[in-house]
């Protein structure tokens, strides 16, 4: 299984590894776009170029053979002047010039030329030596002044000299050239193009990427029953198979889940009957207690505090196994908050605690009274075991706009309202803040447990409780600064809007 | 004759248990393994109060529940496995007056069977005749009559009744009327108090839906329209 991951992401080919992957797919598309135009476009240009240059030559050659040869008739004539001669050639094609030249008894050249810029003197020597010394026809392409120039030369039967037509061909250049510039605007369209399409490409590669990572988000959040369905793309050959598998994944995961709360479940349930009986038969004993000799009793007391203890851990890992199996919901219930918990701490703690609720004497929310109870009895209940009691509980009204911006909802963010319940122990260090509300954490380093610690399950419970609510607990440094810790159970503020009283009835007259 | 409580307990192990911390309490414990059995003990002796798991074998803890209630008003309390909306709410309806989960401590059992026995032995307001409109009760004969028609109430009903007819008119919250006439903590269930207060007005209003005597105040609770 140990792949060296470094070697096989050097030996990929990435030429875009920084960028993501639909930029990645757009660059391809543009690059190729660009591509295969560009060669496209250099291909076409070289074969205009090469056909309209071969076009040129042959239509030069041909009038200058024709013409070579009807001045050759002409000059075997002698009484023909000038005049008469040139008007027989054919000037079809615009040559530039018309170059008869005779190496006879005077040894010099004449010429025509129709643009006084061309004369002998625009003859290349090479060709001259060629048509004149050796008789040969040719034709030869060559610059002069900035210009191109395509001349071409046949010897005059007889052989005292040579004709040549000189011709510029400065067009076929500037034609080529703006054929050019429109094949480069071309590769640019279609580099956008290539680009777009990419785009669009990538949305749908990326589309069933977004929809397996909206699926496995919904699934982070707890919803086990998310599955890829109904997705466009999932009658694809390619991609149904990703459907299948990760829905499978899915399916084993939840059933692994499901198994390990059933088993948490089944346990407890299991445990529940001995329980009762050890609970029932240990009461007879605690009330024989007097008649018993010393040793049995410091058994006995030691058996009645840790069964208590244990009772209240199944009922906690029942209570648990509810929410890991989905079977709790809230109990609705308008409740006059401040007024509430100032009861509920007198019945909880013997030693008075100060509750705050300054202006919020009128506040009524909508929660579930008895999970809310019972996330102040476990706090209440921590601070009598870590501090030996809790020195104050203050409840406060946030609104919305100032709320801690960790939950990332995209509904209204509702007011909250925040109970916390202050106490003067050791407190609790950073770290440990988070992992305090863990099943089974107890708190403190190895599980060092004293002689009335409970175990770690009451967080855990309050937790789940609050976040049923839609709510969260947390713990953290006393507002003054002072040592201690501060439990806060921060609840939505849901104004209550129909009469709970009624409605808890309606559901009571749904269960049977 | 002292109390006597019916236990009814498929499992030997807690059955003996409860039995004999709950004699050790001072009280007769009479045992049953199953429904039958508990209902042809229930038919022959008198009992004070019966206490019925859920889980039976054969007849159900709910008929076993619902039997005895169609001969008696004894006091019932019912021992579910869960607290779960369910059984809580389907052992109230089959008529018992209070529940209680496994695993169970004695101490409560014997506060809640105390709770029970006190209700059982009529309330006692001082006050001997009370009349609201066409509803007339007698707390000492423990009678209730709407247009001189006698309506019949388990212990528990009545009791509930008579304690927002003493205070006609006061709201009672959940909690207030648990601690009075159940007799729980704090931390008791709301749902006692809702299903029996629903079971009331089945008897005594004239249109149950439309409640005349026993009104839900919102947010607060219950009373007694006078």
């Amino acid at each position: 299984m140990s792949v060296d991951r470094a070697a096989l992401d050097a030996s990929r080919f990435r030429p875009f590894g920084q960028l993501g992957l639909r930029a990645r797919i757009v660059a391809s598309f543009t690059l190729g776009a660009t591509l295969i135009a560009g060669l496209l476009s250099i291909t076409s240009v070289t074969l205009s170029r090469s056909n309209l240059l071969d076009q040129r030559e042959r239509l030069v050659q041909e009038r200058t053979l024709i013409n070579g040869a009807t001045l050759a008739d002409k000059l075997t004539s002698p009484d023909i002047d000038a005049q008469t001669l040139f008007g027989s050639l054919s000037t079809a094609g615009k040559p530039s010039a018309l170059v008869p030249v005779t190496e006879g008894s005077d040894g010099d050249l004449r010429s025509i030329s129709l643009d006084a810029r061309y004369g002998t003197s625009a003859l290349p020597r090479a060709l001259r030596v060629q048509v004149i010394v050796d008789h040969q026809a040719g034709i030869m392409r060559y610059e002069r002044d900035g210009e191109t120039l395509l001349a071409v030369g046949v010897p005059i039967a007889g052989g005292q000299g040579g004709y040549f037509e000189i011709n510029q061909i400065d067009d076929i250049g500037r034609a080529i050239d703006s054929l050019g510039y429109r094949l480069v605007g071309a590769c640019l369209v279609a580099a956008l193009l290539g680009g777009v399409l990419g785009f669009w490409a990538s949305r749908r590669v990326l589309r069933p990427l977004a929809d397996v990572s909206q699926v496995a988000e919904a699934i982070s959040l707890g919803k086990f029953d998310a599955r890829l369905v109904d997705t466009e793309w999932a009658d694809d050959p390619d991609l149904g198979q990703l459907v299948s598998s990760f829905n499978a994944m899915v399916s084993s995961m939840q059933m692994r889940i499901d198994r390990d709360a059933q088993f948490a479940s089944d346990v407890s349930h299991e445990l529940r009957s001995p329980l009762t009986t050890f609970n029932a038969s240990l009461e007879v004993l605690r009330n024989a207690r007097e008649e018993m000799p010393d040793r049995a009793q410091i058994a006995l007391d030691l058996l009645s505090s840790d069964m208590e203890r244990f009772t209240q851990l199944v009922e906690d890992l029942l209570e648990i196994s509810r929410f890991d199996a989905g079977a709790v919901r809230l109990e609705l219930d308008e409740v006059l908050l401040v007024e509430t918990i100032k009861q509920a701490v007198r019945s909880l703690s013997r030693d008075p605690i100060p509750v705050e609720g300054s202006g919020l004497d009128d506040l009524l929310i909508s929660c579930d009274k008895r999970r809310l109870m019972r996330i102040l009895a476990n706090f209440i209940d921590n601070a009598k075991k870590y501090a030996n009691s809790a020195t104050g509980i203050t409840v406060e009204r946030v609104s919305a706009s100032t709320d801690d911006p960790t939950s990332g909802d995209e509904e209204p963010r509702l007011d909250t309202v925040q109970i916390a319940v202050e106490d003067a122990g050791p407190g609790v260090p950073e770290a440990e803040r988070a992992k305090i509300f863990d099943r089974f954490n107890r708190g403190g380093q190895g599980g060092s447990r004293g002689t009335d610690l409970g175990v770690g399950l009451g967080l855990a419970l309050a937790a789940e409780h609050a976040r049923l609510h839609g709510g969260s607990v947390w713990v953290e440094g006393r507002s003054d600064g002072l040592p201690g810790s501060r439990f806060v159970v921060e609840l939505p503020l849901v104004e209550p809007a129909d009469d709970p009283a009624e409605r808890s009835l309606d559901e009571a007259e749904a269960m049977v | 004759m002292g109390t006597r409580i019916l236990t009814v307990e498929d499992d030997e192990r807690i059955r003996t248990s409860v039995k004999l911390a709950l004699e050790d309490e001072g009280w007769e414990v009479a045992e049953a393994t199953n429904g039958e059995e508990a209902i042809a003990y229930f038919a022959r002796q008198p009992t004070d109060v019966v206490l019925i798991d859920i889980m039976l074998p054969g007849l159900d803890g709910f008929d076993v529940c619902r039997a005895i209630r169609r001969l008696s008003d004894v006091p019932i309390v019912m021992v579910t496995a869960r607290a779960d909306t369910h059984d809580v709410v389907a052992g109230l309806e089959a008529g018992a007056d209070d529940y209680l989960t496994k695993p169970f401590v004695p101490k409560e059992l014997s506060a809640r069977i105390r709770a029970l026995l006190r209700r059982a032995r009529s309330a006692d307001t001082g006050v001997t005749r009370m009349r609201f409109a066409d509803l007339e009760i007698v707390p000492q004969e423990g009678t209730v009559t709407r247009n001189g028609e006698e309506i019949h109430l388990t212990k528990t009903e009545f009791r509930l009744l008579v304690e927002l007819a003493a205070n006609a008119g006061r709201v009672f919250s959940r909690e207030a009327l648990l601690e009075k006439v159940w007799g729980h903590d704090y931390f008791g269930d709301g749902r006692l108090v809702d299903v029996h207060i629903r079971r009331l007005r089945t008897k005594v209003e004239a249109d149950p839906a439309e409640p005349r005597y026993v009104v839900t105040v919102r947010g607060l609770g219950y009373k007694l329209q006078p």
